[in-house]
């Protein structure tokens, strides 16, 4: 596969590319020619990302915005930056929204929304941001939504209980349920837009990728099993190239297959694939995100069978 | 209007977690502490998510006239409370000679008198119709002296006494009140830097802050005296229980200074 003839002069906004698989992402796809918009939280790592890029390219198209995920009016905000960029340019569209952004914390943790941190920022940003996103998306020849998840969705279910996993909260469980509402996520939204929509949204399941996404909220022994752990994964540029391919091989656009691993489709667990606990997943992720999804004009409202 | 669960330090790690139950248990909030942006965020995103009244106001409650304004502000609107949960408190860890002297007016004037003035003022307000619960948090400080927590140790053993004495006093009206006294809680990051400096010690006495919030609301609930979470955190008080303060001080004393050292060594 080309990927050089199918990804230059596309729009691609990356979460979670200041490192790890999203920079490496951002970083293939800039040197193919591709439009990048980054996304991290710091400033300091923005600039150095931006800078790696641009120093890697003959000709760099790339630009960071600066945006914690962690906070549902941040993502708002950055949609609202993104729709401002991209709505000024004459022809403004997003082909690829890669939703790379992920986070591992060992304790629970309230983000300011009062939602627990691996499931706001693994989740609900992404669930938010694609949703503020779609208008742009829409005007793609050919949409992609790809959302980073993870093997660890296989086995696990979502506790309707208590979904935040307030009371016994396992830091381990709640990566897991949040990888796997990735999948649900994915699910849903290719069921709602229909299969011959212009846009397509896809699971990637990059494998065991070594990342520093087990230091960064971690203490103790999370720190010391990551440390380890991360030796026997990949290379992240590795994982970046399977993310590539879902974003711009031309014959999987109406593909019915939506979980991806090393450019091959993989079947995702029996769960993942529930249309009701996709439903209600989405339902509740709606009531979550309610005061942010008000535009009209914002995607998931005007979907038939709302 | 339904009666209200009133919550301060609201915005605070423990405070999100206790107002994150209380609406998921469908109970409609009063919030409070300092930061506006903060608290209409958080009212915003818990009546969305949970559909519960979530009211909320400024203030510092170090402050009196600050404290007036709160009250006015409740009679006015007339609301009424089933509920107090009092996180709101603060502390300057380290040797008490290298505090300023605005450091300790405020210990004690948001961690006793702060704490005081809200129980006094919501059980004016209190719904006569139904139980009213008191939460105040105190600590596992509260049942030893713990050098470089001078301060904060003493304050929060204040609240437990003042608690176990009004929860006497308030049974003829069918009013409750519970301590809560938990270890460490992750709930910033400077918190957990703290427990990751303590080691094993810190680890195992750690709860997270959703459990500990539940878990003190089923016991409020049951109007328990005290909640100590955590079986390991019951153990260490039993056994200071056994220990003469001045031994359990000079303890703590040693371990809290391994500790600083450990995360001054960390911070560099």
């Amino acid at each position: 596969m080309n990927i050089k003839e199918n990804i230059s002069g596309k729009t691609i906004v990356i979460t979670g590319s200041t490192s790890g698989i999203g920079f490496a992402t951002a970083l293939l796809l800039a040197k193919h020619g591709a439009n990048i918009i980054g996304i991290g939280r710091s400033d300091s790592k923005c600039r150095r990302a931006e800078d790696s890029i641009r120093s890697s390219c003959k000709d760099p198209h790339v630009a960071y915005i600066i945006a914690d995920l962690s906070s549902l009016k941040q993502v708002k905000e950055l949609a609202k930056n993104i729709r401002q960029r991209l709505g000024n340019e004459k022809n403004g569209k997003i082909d690829v929204l890669i939703n790379a952004a992920g986070t591992f914390t060992s304790w629970y943790v309230n983000t300011v929304d009062g939602f627990e941190m691996q499931f706001a920022v693994n989740y609900l940003a992404p669930f938010l941001l694609t949703n503020e996103l779609m208008p742009l998306l829409k005007r793609a020849p050919a949409g992609r939504v790809i959302t980073v998840s993870s093997g660890s969705h296989y086995r696990t279910a979502i506790n309707w209980k208590d979904i935040m996993l307030r009371k016994h909260y396992n830091c381990l469980m709640a990566y897991k349920q949040s990888k796997l509402a990735d999948v649900l996520f994915t699910m849903e939204l290719n069921r709602r837009m229909g299969q011959m929509s212009t846009v397509r949204a896809f699971a990637a399941d990059p494998g065991l990728v070594n990342t520093d996404i087990g230091f960064k909220g971690t203490s103790g022994i999370a720190r010391w099993i990551w440390k380890i752990r991360r030796r026997s994964g990949t290379n992240p540029s590795v994982a970046a190239e399977s993310i590539a391919f879902l974003s711009c091989e031309p014959s999987i656009q109406h593909s019915e297959n939506i979980y991806w691993k090393d450019c091959k489709p993989l079947k995702p667990s029996r769960y993942s694939q529930r249309a009701d606990a996709a439903q209600r997943l989405w339902e509740i992720s709606k009531r979550m995100c309610a005061r942010y999804m008000l535009d009209p004009a914002s995607g998931y409202t005007n979907m038939s069978e709302e | 209007m339904e009666s209200l669960i009133c919550i301060t330090g609201a915005s605070g790690g423990l405070g999100k977690a206790f107002a994150v139950e209380c609406a998921s248990r469908g109970w409609d909030l009063f919030l409070t502490d300092i930061s506006k942006d903060l608290l209409s965020n958080l009212a915003g995103s818990l009546s969305s998510t949970y559909g519960v009244d979530v009211i909320y106001h400024t203030c510092d409650l170090t402050d009196c006239s600050s404290r007036r304004e709160l009250f006015r502000y409740m009679e006015d609107k007339s609301m009424k409370f089933k509920g107090l949960i009092n996180i709101a408190g603060l502390d300057y860890e380290g040797a008490f000679v290298e505090r300023t002297d605005e450091q300790i007016r405020k210990v004690t004037r948001l961690n006793i008198e702060g704490n005081l003035e809200m129980t006094y003022g919501i059980l004016k307000l209190r719904d006569r119709g139904q139980p009213f619960r008191i939460i105040n948090v105190a600590s596992l400080a509260a049942f030893y002296p713990m050098p470089l927590k001078a301060m904060y140790s003493a304050s929060k053993r204040f609240l437990l006494n003042f608690s176990i004495a009004l929860r006497e006093e308030l049974r003829p009206i069918g009013a409750t009140v519970t301590s809560l006294c938990p270890a460490g809680m992750p709930t910033t990051a400077e918190c957990i830097r703290a427990i990751d400096s303590q080691g094993f010690m810190g680890r195992i006495t750690t709860k997270n802050v959703g459990f500990v919030a539940a878990n003190t609301i089923d016991h409020a609930l049951k109007g328990d005296a005290v909640y100590i979470p955590g079986i390991i955190n019951k153990i260490i008080k039993f056994v200071g229980s056994l220990v003469p303060p001045i031994a359990v001080a000079h303890i703590v004393g040693i371990r809290w200074n391994m500790a600083h050292k450990k995360r001054k060594v960390l911070d560099l």
